[in-house]
């Protein structure tokens, strides 16, 4: 063995930072589409009065946390843990049953709590209930992929079915807390719902809850740190690039996907919980469609359902990019084209982000075809250079 | 191709106007100039061999013909006429069949389904005519002597069988000329006798054949003429009355092969490093026992479906039925886990590298480390640049031609990716290193340097075990060859006393079968 390096193929060492590189990030592309469809908004939205002041109707605190980011918190969280599972080559629609039994069981537990009680003695409770709930559901799926070693979309399907089956028969109520009760303050008014006052000069002042978004920033951070800096991330993306050579490399194949569905279950409990803390109640329609919103939000996303692909960051994007169009429509009403006037209504809702699915798919297909012919192209440029001469054979 | 001074197909034909010309044909793949400025022509009738190395572009030619590429440049001839062909179906309607290498059927419809696929006899319009259908089927199979229920499911047929049913499909369609493409590479002796069989029967009824094969044995049995292809580029046409062995295998690699180079006597092996004892696994293999010393290098080899990478499979823990013993430097092995086998030292690099040595969606460094994970990190955290250096070093150390340790495996070629595979079991402390077919589909410069690498690790204490259909290849490395035969240790040789058709003859079981190098015509 000489030492002949892949160092020297162009020249240079391998591991200098390129400058700049961290633009080229796999999730650049989701937020071009952002920024255009901000940009768009902006421009199309009508000019509305607030309490004396003239404001964007879309570009304005009052729109943009209440109505996209904190609806889009609980799906964001969610999609990190979906995304995981489908990394790994799975899938899990039993999220939205799983956020409502979890925002259920919060609820019928906290409601047996005085109002007033000690933050001390809620918070554990408030934050233990749902995510212990939602643990044990995703344990539950994980445990019946690989023991029965079904396809996990027949699994969720029926624990989807099974888990929204217990929310309505143990909440005969349909809806909790029940009678006079409440859930305590320190839960929902002095954390989950909790307002900031934005002074806007003089008497008027914007009232925001930030604390959903919070929650869902941190649980992005939890994500990304476990895709992409602990083994176990590392392995469900082998996991889902290729079953078999992850068997073949000795990574316990059947505990990664247990824990995948665990990491998408306690996901999903912890949206719940964000949910209940933040509307003091929850019942037992909660989270009903959810996993179609959340799978969309993964694969809008960049997550590949072939396995093997998708970031945490991108999950957030991809339930950001939802929430925008959803708003979007509320907002505009109409499309003026100047020469014709589309009329919007929330019923296009559905339409309009459907379509946006397939389209960010494509585009995302599209863009990594590119990128791999551009990749091929560098590489034989490289070859060519040198490549046979390495090898010792006559031309 | 404004001008056209000469033409190369009818030069090389004799004159006459052959049935397929190839003229100046190119295709590129991505970073890969698989065919280079191609010309030449085949005879109508005529079996025409087209032999290279892998990755010589010998299977791209015949699927430029089949319709399946379309060549970025040159001119594809049939029976004088330009031809442009879109798809398979294009080549189908000029009368181009071909029969693939792997699996180009539905598995779970029938023979008769799959060999009427897309011309099923109707009645009353729509309704499918079952009758009809098999009868047509059971005729078809029956002229060209293929004798095979045609109610039976796909999936459940050999390899064999599916080839005669895919050759039997493409002459249904009407095909008058078939390509091969590297038909016998999975097939038993027998299957592949059967396969020559209707091959000779198709160049009786005056089929033209365009055989890919890489097997020189074959190849001048079966072929009237032997075209071979370099890196992409014509390196000319040989008849049968011409070709021999050693001139081919010349103009495959463009100078005299230097053969394997014989290994020095390896010093004297060292204590028993592996002890296999009577390990079993139902219906797959049964009282293997073997030893293997440190500083030694077993052979496996056997013919497909011997159950040489079964065994691998079951020491490296990966068969839960397997029963028997398994035991590393003294410490037995409980069985049945990758992760005990691992953390006892045994490494295997798989048979098959793009289905279990790599994810091929994965870039370099991240297929390097998936071994050493536990290694890497610390509570459970990567450290990211001590991956990226040991990396870098080994692969560096392999010289694994890349443009950096970001590329996707994917990208790389067949050789690259099998250092790949190698360096990711160098980066652990191995006791064992089991091999599956370490060079196949490699080029030559890159099965030197593997070659090479085994030879080293060896020297450096590994109790090491080849599995390889290649004989020239376990007769050069190892000191003892071990040979199986239907799930059994059929026998064992030392390097001293083997020889090719020694082991040909323990892998059959026969005890004066001819060996695959007699090069005479059945």
């Amino acid at each position: 063995m000489q030492d002949r390096s892949i160092k020297a193929m162009d020249g240079k060492p391998l591991l200098t930072g390129r400058r700049f590189e961290w633009l080229r990030i796999p999730e650049g592309g989701l937020l071009v589409v952002i920024v255009l469809i901000g940009t768009l908004l902006t421009f199309a939205a009508d000019p509305i009065t607030v309490r004396g002041q003239v404001v964007n109707n879309f570009f304005r605190l009052d729109n943009l946390i209440p109505n996209v980011a904190t609806p889009m918190s609980w799906m964001a969280i969610m999609a990190v843990g979906v995304t995981i599972v489908i990394v790994g080559g799975g899938i899990d629609i039993s999220v939205g049953s799983i956020f409502g039994l979890a925002a259920l069981g919060s609820a019928a537990v906290l409601q047996t709590i005085p109002e007033q009680a000690s933050p001390l003695v809620v918070l554990p409770i408030a934050l233990g209930v749902p995510i212990l709930i939602g643990v044990l559901c995703g344990l539950i799926n994980g445990l019946l992929v690989v023991g029965l070693r079904m396809h996990p979309f027949i699994v969720t399907l029926g624990t989807l079915s099974i888990f929204r089956g217990l929310a309505l028969i143990s909440v005969p109520t349909k809806s909790l807390p029940s009678g006079d009760a409440t859930l305590p303050l320190a839960f929902t008014e002095n954390f989950m719902s909790w307002q900031v006052v934005l002074p806007q000069g003089g008497a008027t002042s914007i009232m925001l809850q930030p604390v959903p978004l919070v929650v869902m920033v941190l649980c992005v951070v939890a994500g990304w740190v476990f895709l992409n800096h602990t083994i176990s991330g590392r392995e469900v993306y082998a996991l889902g690039g290729n079953e078999e050579a992850a068997r073949f490399s000795g990574l316990p194949v059947g505990w990664i996907k247990v824990r995948v569905y665990v990491l998408s279950g306690m996901a999903a409990g912890i949206a719940g919980m964000v949910s209940t803390g933040y509307f003091g109640s929850a019942n037992t329609a909660t989270g009903e469609g959810y996993e179609l919103t959340v799978i969309a939000a993964a694969v809008v996303g960049g997550a590949s359902l072939t396995g093997g692909r998708g970031t945490a960051l991108g999950a957030m994007l991809g339930a950001l990019i939802i929430k925008l169009i959803e708003n979007g429509i509320y907002i505009l009403k109409k499309i003026d084209l100047g020469f014709a006037v589309i009329p919007l209504s929330k019923e296009y809702t559905k339409i309009i982000i459907g379509i946006a699915i397939i389209v960010a798919v494509a585009v995302d297909r599209l863009s990594e075809y590119l990128r791999g012919r551009k990749a091929a192209r560098k590489t034989l440029s490289r070859t060519q250079g040198q490549g046979e001469t390495k090898e010792g054979r006559p031309e | 191709m404004m001008t056209e001074p000469i033409n190369p197909a009818a030069e090389t034909t004799g004159g006459f106007v052959p049935s397929v010309a190839f003229e100046s044909i190119s295709k590129r793949f991505g970073g890969v100039q698989a065919l280079d400025d191609v010309s030449f022509g085949i005879a109508p009738g005529e079996c025409h061999a087209l032999v290279g190395e892998n990755g010589a572009g010998k299977s791209t030619l015949g699927k430029v013909l089949a319709g399946i590429h379309r060549p970025d440049g040159g001119t594809l001839r049939v029976g004088g006429r330009v031809m442009v062909f879109r798809s398979p179906r294009d080549a189908a309607c000029a009368g181009i069949g071909m029969v693939h290498q792997e699996l180009a059927f539905c598995p779970d419809l029938s023979v008769a389904e799959n060999l009427r696929l897309g011309r099923y006899p109707r009645r009353m319009r729509c309704l499918l005519d079952r009758r009809a259908m098999e009868e047509q089927a059971r005729q078809l199979l029956g002229e060209l002597g293929v004798d095979l229920d045609v109610r039976q499911t796909m999936r459940h047929l050999s390899t064999g069988q599916e080839q005669l049913v895919q050759t039997a499909a493409a002459v249904g369609t009407g095909a008058r000329i078939l390509v091969f493409d590297e038909p016998t590479s999975s097939l038993s002796q027998a299957e592949s006798e059967s396969l020559f069989e209707l091959m000779g029967r198709l160049r009786q009824s005056g089929v033209t054949m365009i055989y890919v094969s890489h097997r020189m044995p074959e190849v001048l049995r079966l072929s009237d003429r032997i075209s071979v292809l370099r890196d992409g580029r014509y390196a000319g046409t040989l008849t049968r009355a011409e070709a021999t062995e050693n001139k081919i295998v010349q103009m495959m690699v463009g100078r005299a092969i230097a053969h394997y180079r014989p290994a020095p006597p390896a010093s004297a092996p060292g204590p028993v490093r592996m002890r296999v004892k009577g390990l079993s696994s139902p219906g797959k293999f049964e009282n293997v026992s073997f030893e293997i010393r440190a500083g030694e290098i077993v052979g496996m080899a056997g013919l497909v479906g011997a159950g040489r990478s079964e065994v691998a499979q079951a020491v490296f823990g990966l068969d839960s039925r397997a029963q028997g013993e398994v035991e590393v430097d003294g410490h037995l092995l409980r069985g049945g886990s990758a992760g005990e086998a691992m953390r006892n030292g045994i490494g295997l690099v798989p048979e098959d590298r793009k289905r279990q040595g790599l994810v091929l969606s994965m870039s370099c460094r991240r297929n390097f480390s998936l071994v050493i994970l536990d290694r890497l990190s610390r509570w459970g955290l990567l450290n990211h640049r001590q991956e990226a250096r040991e990396a870098e070093s080994l692969l560096a150390r392999l010289s694994v031609k890349a443009p950096s340790i970001e590329t996707p495996v994917a990208s790389l070629s067949g050789g690259n990716q099998q250092k790949v595979v190698m360096a990711k079991w160098l980066a652990r402390q191995l006791k064992v290193l089991m091999v599956d077919e370490p060079t196949r589909g490699v080029d030559v410069g890159a099965k030197a340097a593997l070659h090479e690498l085994i030879d080293e690790l060896a020297r450096q204490g590994l109790a090491i075990l080849l599995i390889s259909s290649e004989l020239p290849e376990v007769l050069s490395l190892s000191s003892r060859i071990l040979v199986m035969r239907d799930g059994r240790i059929a026998g064992e040789v030392s390097r001293a006393g083997a020889d090719q058709e020694l082991l040909m003859r323990l892998m059959a079981g026969v005890g004066s079968a001819p060996s695959r190098n007699e090069g005479a015509r059945a």
